[in-house]
Order: C-alpha cells, then structure tokens, then sequence
C-alpha cells in the first residue's frame, strides 16, 4: 500500500520534470541491475555504461537489485515512470519467468534499448573425469546410468536448458542434477570433484580450462568458438543439435513501454556507441561473449524467437509450471 | 624476486598510499554504519573507478574492505548495533565493557587484536595461499553441511541461561533465514502467498532491528538514567595482556583464514566460530563470557580481519571468490582487463604481491586510524539517552532502508525490533536468532546438495562421510560438541556461572 502511495508522489513529481526529450537526460538516470555485484550482468553493464554516459552527456547511477531471480527488479522497473530516468539492466531469465511461474511479467513489458551480446554454453568436466570428450561422455553415462552429477543453476537456468537440449537430443540421460546457486559456485564445486560436468557460459569457464583445472567437452554452438579453437562443437557430435543451436543467455538494456519515442532512440544510440568502444568489444571478446548490440525491431524479433525456442524447450522436458501455450507463447516454426 | 618487490610498490607511489589511507579510513565509518556495508561501497566503486588504472582502483577497493570489516565494530561495542554482520560477536562482550565505563578500552583491544589478525590473514595468503586453496576445494557439500551443523551447536555458547529458550530462537532464526523462494527450486517457502515475503526477509534488516532497535526501546525504559562515564586513561592495551591473549589469538586467526578462504562462507560465520571456540578453551575468564569478557573480544575480532586475507586466497589463485566482497573485486579486475583465474598468478604475478603490499599497508592504517580518535568515539555512549535513543532509531533506519533502498526492509527492521525487545524481556537470547538466519541457507542448500548428489541414499551419504578424512573429523568435531552440550554437562556449567555473575 505505502510503496504505491510513495510511487505515486514520486511520480507526480516526475511528471513536473517531464519535460521534452530535447533536455533528457536533465537528471540522473537510474540503472537497476537484476543480478548480484561481480556476476556477467553486473560486469557487462558497468562496463559499457559509461561509455554510454559519455554520448548522453548525463550520469547512469547503477544499483544491484536483486531477489526472486531478477523479478524483484523487472517489478521496479516497469512500476516506475515510463520517462527513460529508469533503465532495466537484466539477462534472458525475465523471457521464463511465465511459463516458470515466477512472475506474471517479462520483457513484454519493456523496450529494448540495445541487447548487447551473447553468451555461448560449453558443456566441462572435472579434470580427472575418465572422458575427454562429449562422446565419451555419453558412452560413460550409458555404462554408468544414475552416477554422473551435473551441475545446475536452478530451472530456467543455463544449465537446465542445456541439460533439457541434451535430454531431447540424445533421449533421456540418467544424470543426477545438483543444483548451485550459479556458475560461480558450481564451477567451484567442480573443480573440488563434487560435480562431475558443469553446462556453462564459455567467458565464466575460460580461466578455468585455460590453467588446465577443468575440461572442456563441447561448445554449445554450430562451430568452435575462437577463444577454444581446440573444442570441437556439439554439432559435430550430434547433428540434432543444430535445430536448437545457436542459444545463449544475453544481457540487455531495457526502458518500461510508453517512453517517448526519441527518448528512446537517444539512449539507444548512446548504447550503440557505447558497445562500439574498444575497450568494451575487448572485454566482450576476452570473455567469450558474442557481441550483437541490436535494438528496434530487430530486438524485438531476437526476444521472441528466444522466448519461442527456450519455452517450448524446457516445457517438453516437463521443467515448466505452466504451457507456454498459455501465454500466447507460440511453438516455434508455428 | 623482481615480482616480489611489487609488494612494495605502494610505497614508492604516493598516490597509491594515499588512496589506501582514504580507503581505510572511509571503510572503518562506513563498516561502523549498519546497513552501509563494504559489498555495497565496493560496487559502487567500481564505476567510480572506472576509467582509472587498475593499481589505483585496487588500492581503494583493498582500503575500503579491511578498515570496513574492522569498523563494524564500533558501532558494537558503543551502542550494541552491529555495524557489519562480522561484528555480532563483538557486541555480546563489547557492549557489556562500554556499560562498565570501559569503551576506550574495548576499541583498543579490539583495534589491536583486528590488526594482528588481519596481518597473520595477509602472512598465510603470502605464504600458503594455494595450499590454502586447494585444500578450501576438497570441501564438499556435506563437508559445508557438517560446517553449518557445527555452527547451530554454537547455540549453546550463545544462550545465556535457558538452553530451551536458546534453541528456540536459533530455530526461529533457521525459519527467518528460509522464507522467500528457495534459492535452488525457486519454490516459495513460509510467504504466506504475500508479495512482500516473496524476496525473502533481509538479514540485515532482522540483525539491526533485533540488535538496535530493541536495544533503543530497552533503554526507553530508564530514560533518565546517568550515562556511565568512559574510563579513557588505558586504551591501548599492554603488553602483558597481549601475550596473554597471544595463544587464543593465533587460534583464532587460524579459524578465521580457513573460514574466509572458503567459498560460501566468510568473515560473519568466522567470527561467530571463533567465539565459540574462545569461549570453549578459556578455563578461567577474568569476567564470565557475555558480561565484558576480554577473550570475546580477542576471538571475533581477530577471526573477521584474518578472514580478509583467507577470502583473497581463492580469489588470487583461482579466480573464485572467498566472499561477496572478493566476487566484486574479481568483477573489477574483468573491467580492467585482467583476466582473475587460475592463470593470474603465473600471467601477472605483479598483481598478487602487489595487493599483499596493499592489504599489508591498509592494516596499517586501520591500527593507526583506529586508536587515534578513541577519545570522541567514545562520547557518543556519555551522550543523554534523550539524544542517543533517537539517534539509534535514525540509524536504525537508514541502515535498514540503505540494503536494497527498500521501505518494506525497514518495516521489517521496526517488527523484529518490537519482537526482539519483548524477547529479551522474556529471557529469550537474541544470538541465536540470527546465528540461525546467517547458517539456514548454509545448512538447507548443502544438506540438499549433498543428499541429492547421494541420489537421495542415507546410507551411501554416511558412507561418503565416513570414507572422506575431512568429513570424518568435521563429523567427529560434531559428536564430540554435541556430547559436551549434554543437558547433565550444561546444567552443571549453568550453575557454576549463574552463581558467579549474580
């Protein structure tokens, strides 16, 4: 109740100050980031954001937010002011959250400023594990039904929609999904042998297998990833994966629906620019991220053919709450 | 030896020494600030930072994180509000001394004891840190598990007086500590379908509330009472008392490097630990535990500034961090361009001494800015109780709004504050509540972790136990403490004490 009232006068303070797009930004802005400090989102978005603040001419506070996988934060934003003072600094997890039962909202909601890159899955083991790549791995399984522990993040995440591809793909695999409270952590436990292979994003692995600690089995693309030229992709294992390939977690800037219009094409730009920066294709490259920096429609088709794929995926395996059907989510190639 | 000397890089930049000074020094008063916590300040930093170079920006974030882990206790020992949860343990026998008139005192054994554990911290990460490492790796969710069972025996040293009542609010803690959607099924548990309680309640909202604001409508009560006044002829402690808590304080840097180098639990459960372990190896404390004793001092502040160099261990060697705190920094290294991880130290070992030199030099300054100004500090309890009760709340509040810069948390802070003051009124202690709130996801997440990697099967989740070296002793550690807990053994110890302190 307090919280709507304090919205409201905020808002009708705002509203004052409302001006025309000719002066934004004519105050701080705020950036709510939907992950924890130091994790990939909080990274990519801390990096790019001042070389946005540079084309705006205006300062982008950012602020954790966190909670309810990212929820609590998508809530505040699209309850706050569609005036562009509030920016959502969010990854994919919002497009489930309907079909997880985690929220009645997602990037629907929203317009995307600038999706800035890409993550890439590779599926790791622990370096002692008695296979050295994805084939043997299933020839391991299949011997040893029930004794693999994969590592998960939870349903939604990285490595349960990996987890479900590989479930489709290859038929139901008898693995034991331990859930971690992210890749961090659940690398962590893999290099310390409590897991045996780990679905995760390259740029959280790279170190890892670069200083010989954990063993890559496969990227999770059409073809290799440059930064591990030596990783042979999933594809070349298993060709049904190329009608799910290429999937990834993304980072994205997001503003509430009804933001002026050339508000939104001002900090579109100013994030377009700003993913230009060497410094940060650097950082992208370095990290194992593909860098896309789209907005508009071509952001918008992105988001749903996403949503599409990855709902309809993990609904198949039996990992969601609800139908994506019910949502008006519509199977892809529908 | 030519990376060696990068230790000493600091002092051949003076820019870089000033801007660990500035780190400490505005660490220690955001430390003593509940609610202001050092996570918070480092992120923030992180952009602030941004175009700098990375020795500078280090240099800050390396301040900033011991002075801040050092100044929560502070706020502790002079108005029993933990500044930071590293400090709850400070407050159950800092308090007590700064009601004796003895807070200059207080701070100075605690300034001295949190530079000697933050310096034997800073030794072990120089000298073992990937043996550190590589053992911090064997630990397996069961092994977290045993941690967390071994910490809620904690329970006992905790409660004073009734061991029922005791248990009862460390299992009240437990339940506070699981609402909210569970972190591994995002299954809501204890919300009552109400939105509010979706997110879970704020830790640090309960820690303030029940520590501050129960404390403020305590002293509501005797408004008019006379503050006691400051003895400040002896702050810095003598020798002869630091030798004697020599013994003790190795121990309990030792508790406090282990804990902080491993990943997932840090400085908070360290201190806890290590007051524990004070309290079970000091035969004959000059004043019973909880009452002003010296050694509960020693203990937790020792073991927070040690696990600030056990939190970097990890994160230099392996890319993982120790602690929230270390997760940042690790971020901060990405946005510079370094690559954190196993490689770093072989890569650019420049990096690995130099934040040694840092850390070294921030201790430093936290010993020579915490003993100077002990004077004023200790003012603050002299003030009327008209004007320090209302302060409580004011920082009670802003604490509370300043975690996540949501109003529900302080309305939460208010509800544990009203519940922890008729709490204490009815004998129940406030330790455990939130011992329990600090280890619930500790002990629920590796429980599950580790029965669910046992294919959900007793026998071969004991059969791991018993086949593991590490999980055998933690296991046996349990036993034996439960045993020591028996209610023959506690009744006994309960009227020896009960006697001595009334």
């Amino acid at each position: 109740m307090y919280p709507k009232l304090i919205g409201a006068l905020v808002a009708l303070g705002l509203t004052a100050t409302i001006a025309t797009a000719q002066d934004y930004p004519s105050k701080e802005i705020q950036g709510i980031i939907q992950w924890g400090a130091g994790g990939s989102t909080d990274t990519v978005m801390r990096s790019v954001t001042p070389h946005a603040e540079d084309v705006l001419g205006g300062t982008v506070v950012m602020q954790n937010m966190t909670g309810a996988v990212g929820a609590i934060a998508l809530n505040h934003v699209a309850g706050s002011t569609a005036d562009g003072y509030t920016l959502l600094m969010g990854a994919e997890n919002p497009m489930l959250y309907k079909v997880m039962g985690l929220g009645d909202k997602d990037y629907g909601e929203f317009i995307p400023i600038n999706i800035l890159a890409r993550g890439t899955p590779i599926l790791v083991a622990n370096k002692d594990a008695p296979y050295d790549d994805y084939a043997g791995l299933m020839a391991y399984i299949a011997e040893n039904p029930g004794e693999v522990r994969i590592g998960s993040t939870g349903p939604g995440g990285v490595p349960s929609v990996v987890t479900a591809m590989m479930n489709t793909v290859e038929g139901e695999l008898d693995l034991i999904a331990v859930p971690y409270d992210g890749d961090g952590p659940a690398l962590t436990a893999l290099q310390g042998g409590a897991i045996d292979v780990m679905p995760a994003v390259l740029g959280a692995a790279i170190e890892g297998i670069r200083a010989g600690n954990i063993k890559p089995l496969a990227v999770f693309d059409l073809a290799p990833n440059s930064k591990l030229p030596d990783v042979p992709a999933v594809t070349s294992f298993n060709e049904a994966y190329s009608t799910y390939l290429p999937w990834g977690p993304f980072f994205g800037v997001f503003v509430p629906k009804g933001t002026p219009d050339d508000v939104v094409a001002k900090l579109s730009d100013a994030y377009a620019t700003g993913a230009r920066h060497p410094d940060f294709v650097e950082l992208m490259d370095s990290r194992g991220f593909t860098l896309m920096s789209i907005s508009g429609d071509e952001a918008d088709a992105f988001l749903t053919k996403w949503q599409q794929g990855t709902a309809w995926l993990l609904h198949d395996a039996g990992l969601t709450k609800t139908s994506p059907e019910e949502f008006g989510i519509a199977r892809p190639g529908e | 030896m030519e990376t060696l000397l990068a230790i000493f890089t600091i002092f051949t930049q003076p820019q870089l020494l000033l801007l660990v000074g500035i780190g400490t020094f505005a660490g220690i008063y955001i430390g003593a600030i509940p609610g202001l916590s050092v996570t918070m300040a480092v992120s923030i930093l992180i952009s602030f930072t941004f175009s700098w170079d990375v020795y500078p920006a280090i240099s800050l974030m390396v301040g900033i994180y011991m002075g801040g882990v050092y100044g929560g206790s502070r706020t502790a020992i002079l108005l029993n509000i933990p500044g930071a949860p590293s400090a709850i343990a400070t407050a159950m026998d800092g308090y007590p001394m700064a009601k004796r008139g003895e807070a200059g005192q207080a701070i100075g054994v605690t300034t001295v004891m949190s530079f000697f554990g933050g310096f034997i911290g800073i030794l072990v990460l120089a000298l073992a840190a990937p043996f550190v490492s590589d053992f911090a790796l064997t630990f397996q969710p069961r092994d977290y598990m045993l941690l967390a069972i071994l910490g809620i025996l904690l329970v006992g040293s905790l409660s004073s007086g009734s061991l029922v009542k005791g248990i009862f609010a460390g299992a009240f803690g437990i339940a506070i500590g699981s609402v909210g959607r569970d972190p591994l099924t995002f299954t809501e548990r204890l919300t009552f379908d109400l939105q509010i309680m979706q997110g879970g309640i704020s830790f640090i909202a309960v820690m303030i509330g029940m520590f501050g604001v129960s404390e403020a409508l305590l002293q509501l009560q005797n408004v008019d009472k006379v503050a006691v006044r400051q003895k400040i002829s002896k702050i810095v402690p003598s020798f002869a008392t630091m030798r004697k808590h020599l013994p003790l304080s190795l121990q309990t840097s030792t508790i406090g490097v282990i804990i902080g180098a491993l990943p997932g639990t840090g400085g908070d459960i360290a201190a806890l630990m290590a007051y524990d372990h004070a309290k079970r190896v000091t035969k004959n404390p000059e004043r019973p535990f909880g009452e002003g004793a010296m050694e509960g001092l020693v203990a937790p502040e020792t073991a927070n500034n040690a696990a600030v160099g056990g939190a970097f261990i990890p994160m230099m060697t392996l890319g993982i961090p120790g602690d929230a705190v270390t997760a940042i920094m690790i971020g901060a290294l990405f946005i510079h361009g370094l690559n954190p991880g196993p490689m770093l130290m072989i890569d650019q070992p420049d990096m690995f001494w130099f934040i040694v030199g840092a850390l070294m030099t921030a201790n430093v300054f936290m010993l020579i800015f915490g003993l100077t100004g002990i004077r004023i500090f200790t003012k603050i309890v002299e003030m009327p109780r008209s004007i320090i009760i209302p302060l409580i709340f004011l920082l009670s509040i802003v604490g509370a709004y300043a975690v996540n810069n949501a109003i529900s948390d302080v309305y939460w802070m208010l509800g544990f504050g009203v519940l922890g003051f008729f709490m204490r009124h009815y004998g129940y202690p406030l330790g455990p509540v939130i011992l329990g709130v600090i280890l619930s996801r500790l002990l629920d997440d590796n429980w599950r972790r580790a029965i669910i990697s046992e294919r959900e099967d007793l026998g071969r989740f004991f059969e791991g136990i018993i086949t593991s070296p590490l999980s055998l002793t933690l296991f046996t550690a349990v036993i034996l403490i439960f045993v020591s807990q028996t209610p023959l053994w506690s009744a006994a110890k309960i009227r020896l004490f009960g006697k001595a302190s009334t």
